[in-house]
């Protein structure tokens, strides 16, 4: 399995975060192929945010713990590089600050969103790919054009926002068995 | 200092000042008094300069800078499956929704406007799976549904909802017997689940051991569940088999039963192949633990065991024990008690029936039909019987089962047609079935016992141009004559022996089962009966058993009909499929009222009844 991506292939990176009570937050990171098929898997220890970060962090202890912290440190592990992170969290969209991967959050194509509001600006950072639209960090607008180029090889079928629940199951999984004990 | 100058010069002025400043007109002068301090007021201060170092450092400093706080990651690569060629496109015109019609079935909670609720079946790690990366394997697995939608693995059909729990309960087995009844899938379920084996990278090379008769339903099921993948048949002289048996390269592997035992017995022990799966279709072919075929099949290296059935109890509860052995779920020669295989059974095996999962297929219509021999017929038999009881009584504690067992089928024969005359009721009532099923544009398969009998009745069906399958046919002819009975309108009944075409074979074409006469085990009837019955079938099945009144027929009947009453399976309730057992020795003896005659009077003779583990018919 090689890191570099073919150009008829496409690694697709979904990534989820979720708090284990009084241990803080861990984060996994699912590499697939672009027909959802697993072929890497990363998940950090858990780690929780002291009295001073939460003080001087404020509201952006969030994204900067998931989004920094966490998103970085899972993308510089995986050996595959992905083209495309997805996730259902906005505070990851903060990992994009970080990293020249694009960074989307999954919302559901049929959640009745489209075009109800938010305007064209809005309109335009967002992607509609298989069932499923994602939208893009505000700063990088640019993610959506390099994505165009690439969207065919996702099938239209394809439903983005299941390998997050696979990512969230095994992160439970991880901490059952793992860190309960 | 101008204050203390103002307020030394006089009180006057003082007060005058406080007057202004305050605003407030006071009524009266007040009186000033000496005090003695009063002059000091209006000397001028002399202050002096002092220096003094100011103490600026602080017991705390805080100070905090962001840094990142370094994680520990856990990580898995997920093995990187066997590579295939890309399966056909779709011939161009066929929409792509027609390959998925066939057995599509309606998707559940789905309403008008809204798109339907898609049944999502995920992976689940089987519970012997111990480590963390063995058992993220499987939930990092896509849900079944939208892995075989994808464009990697294209599905001719779409699946039924308890197919794709069979697929994931296969996929994730070490262990697995999947016993589901006739008809219900077996075969693509195990071949789908190989698919994703090899595609995930968990297996590289599977070895598949089946009946020499159903290697090319084998490989034409292979052709149509999963055309990408290369299967290799078993098959040559013994220098190219030798081959075949190693050869690297080869995904799957097809051998039959003899082959497997023959081949495999010769092998030095460092020759013996080594598979990552090893699959027994009609895995009932070992229940003898100590046979041949069963020791070669449990000698086999492999990582994985599955075994197929649609009976996994032909005979006895004990079978169950010879099928684990070969899963290796329980330890060489034990002998688990019916309360160790009912939990072994809720852990290892997998099987549906019918009545449960396919609420919706057209109904298996049983009839029996009760027919009057002929006269000739009833002529024959009763001196036949007759003498050959005679002839029993007469052999007295010599007397064996084989013994019983051959007036058992003399007189079964002469129910079937009298074979001097020819005469037969049961062609009779035959010929005016077919008649209207020929009329109608229907098919019928028909089972028999002997080779003999479907021989006979050949020519007497001429006007329904049969066909003839049984195993007296060459092996490369039968897979032509399945095809013609299919294609040809004119071929409207298919002559078949219960040995050759009780099992595997797709015939949901045929709406008519006649069984001419009965086999032993009702297992092995039902076997043949889903044949047509099986999924896809479009129409009700009309079953028709022939049954020669006030004959041994009858009384076989009888008694495997109490049988099935009687005995409990350990497979759980509602399993009315498999209360099958085979005739024992005493109750083969129980036919015939057998009695040894002595000086003295006579007594019964023939081993006494044992429920449920005598010997086998």
């Amino acid at each position: 399995m090689s890191g570099s991506a073919k150009t008829d292939q496409l690694r697709l990176g979904f990534m989820e975060t979720i708090e284990v009570e009084g241990r803080g937050h861990i984060g996994g990171l699912l590499i697939t192929n672009q027909n959802g098929r697993p072929l890497e898997f990363q998940c950090t220890t858990p780690v929780r945010p002291n009295r001073t970060q939460e003080i001087l962090f404020g509201e952006t202890l969030r994204p900067w713990l998931l989004g920094e912290l966490i998103g970085s440190t899972l993308l510089d592990r995986v050996a595959i590089k992905p083209s495309l992170v997805v996730t259902s969290d906005p505070c990851l969209l903060e990992l994009r600050n970080h990293t020249e991967v694009p960074i989307a959050v999954a919302e559901s194509a049929t959640g009745g969103r489209r075009g109800a509001s938010g305007g064209d600006a809005e309109e335009s950072r967002k992607l509609h790919l298989g069932g499923s639209v994602l939208r893009f960090h505000d700063a990088h607008n640019s993610d959506i054009d390099s994505l165009q180029k690439q969207r065919h090889l996702i099938p239209d079928s394809a439903d983005l926002q299941e390998p997050l629940e696979r990512v969230r199951e095994a992160l439970a999984e991880t901490v059952r068995t793992v860190f309960a004990r | 200092m101008d204050a203390a100058g103002t307020n030394g010069e006089s009180g006057e002025s003082s007060v005058g000042v406080a007057e202004a400043d305050s605003g407030v007109m006071l009524p009266q002068r007040p009186e000033l008094l000496s005090t003695g301090f009063n002059p000091a007021l209006s000397r001028v201060p002399a202050p002096e300069t002092l220096c003094s170092t100011l103490d600026i450092t602080l017991d705390f400093v805080p100070s905090w800078t962001p840094r990142r706080i370094p994680l520990k990651c856990i990580g898995l690569t997920l093995p990187e499956g066997v590579e295939f060629l890309p399966p056909a496109a779709p011939k161009p015109g066929l929409p792509a929704e027609s390959r998925k019609a066939a057995a599509a079935q309606p998707a559940e909670g789905s309403s008008e406007g809204e798109p339907p609720q898609k049944k999502v079946t995920r992976l689940k790690p089987p519970p012997d799976a111990l480590s963390l990366q063995d058992r993220l394997f499987y939930l990092l697995q896509p849900p079944l549904e939208s892995w075989l939608a994808g464009q990697e693995l294209i599905m001719p059909f779409e699946p039924f909802s308890y197919q794709y729990e069979g697929i994931a309960w296969l996929f994730s087995s070490q262990a697995a017997l999947l016993a589901d009844e006739m008809g219900l899938g077996k075969t693509m379920q195990t071949i789908t689940a190989i698919r994703l084996l090899l595609r995930s990278g968990q297996a590289r090379r599977i070895l598949l051991i089946c009946p020499k008769p159903l290697i090319p339903n084998w490989q034409r099921e292979f052709k149509t569940w999963a055309e990408e993948l290369p299967v290799v048949v078993m098959e040559g002289n013994g220098a190219r088999r030798r081959m075949l048996w190693t050869m690297p390269g080869v995904p799957i592997l097809i051998a039959n039963y003899e082959l497997m035992t023959r081949d495999l017995a010769e092998m030095p022990e460092e020759e013996q192949p080594k598979f990552d799966l090893l699959v027994l279709d009609e895995a009932q072919r070992i229940k003898n633990r100590e046979s041949n075929t069963a020791l070669t099949a449990r000698a086999i290296r492999r990582r994985r065991s599955w075994a197929l059935t649609g009976t996994p109890i032909e005979n006895r509860p004990e079978e169950l024990g010879a099928l684990f052995e070969f899963m290796e779920v329980i330890p060489k020669g034990s002998s688990p008690d019916l309360r160790q295989l009912s939990r072994l059974a809720k852990k290892y095996i997998l099987r549906r029936t019918k009545d449960l999962v396919m609420k919706d297929m057209p109904p298996r219509i049983d009839r029996d039909a009760e027919l009057e021999l002929t006269d000739a017929q009833e002529s024959a038999y009763r001196i036949a019987e007759k003498e050959g009881v005679i002839q029993l009584n007469d052999l007295g504690d010599s007397i064996t089962v084989q013994h019983v067992f051959e007036l058992v089928l003399r007189l079964k024969q002469i129910a079937n047609y009298d074979p001097l005359t020819g005469e037969s009721a049961k062609l009779e009532r035959l010929q005016a079935d077919m008649e209207e099923i020929a009329a109608s544009g229907g098919k019928a398969i028909l089972f028999s016992q002997w080779t003999k009998t479907i021989d006979w009745l050949e020519p007497r069906l001429k006007e329904f141009n049969p066909l003839i399958y049984h195993g007296g046919v060459p092996t490369k002819q039968r897979e032509p004559i399945l095809a013609k009975f299919k294609q040809d309108p004119k071929a409207h009944i298919l002559l078949m022996s219960y040995g050759t075409g009780a099992v595997g074979l797709n015939l949901q074409f045929a709406g008519y089962v006649f069984l001419f006469d009965r086999w032993w085990n009702p297992a092995i009837e039902d076997q043949a009966v889903n044949r047509a019955h099986r999924i896809g079938v479009k129409n009700p099945v009309i079953v028709t058993r022939f049954i020669s009144k006030n004959t041994i027929e009858e009384r076989i009947d009888r008694v495997l009909r109490e049988k099935r009453e009687l005995f409990e399976m350990v497979l759980g309730e509602g399993d009315n499929n498999n209360r099958a057992l085979s005739l024992t020795a005493s109750e083969i003896f129980g036919l015939f009222d057998l009695k040894a005659r002595h000086k003295d009077g006579s007594r019964s003779i023939g081993p006494k009844p044992v429920p449920a583990s005598g010997e086998a018919a």
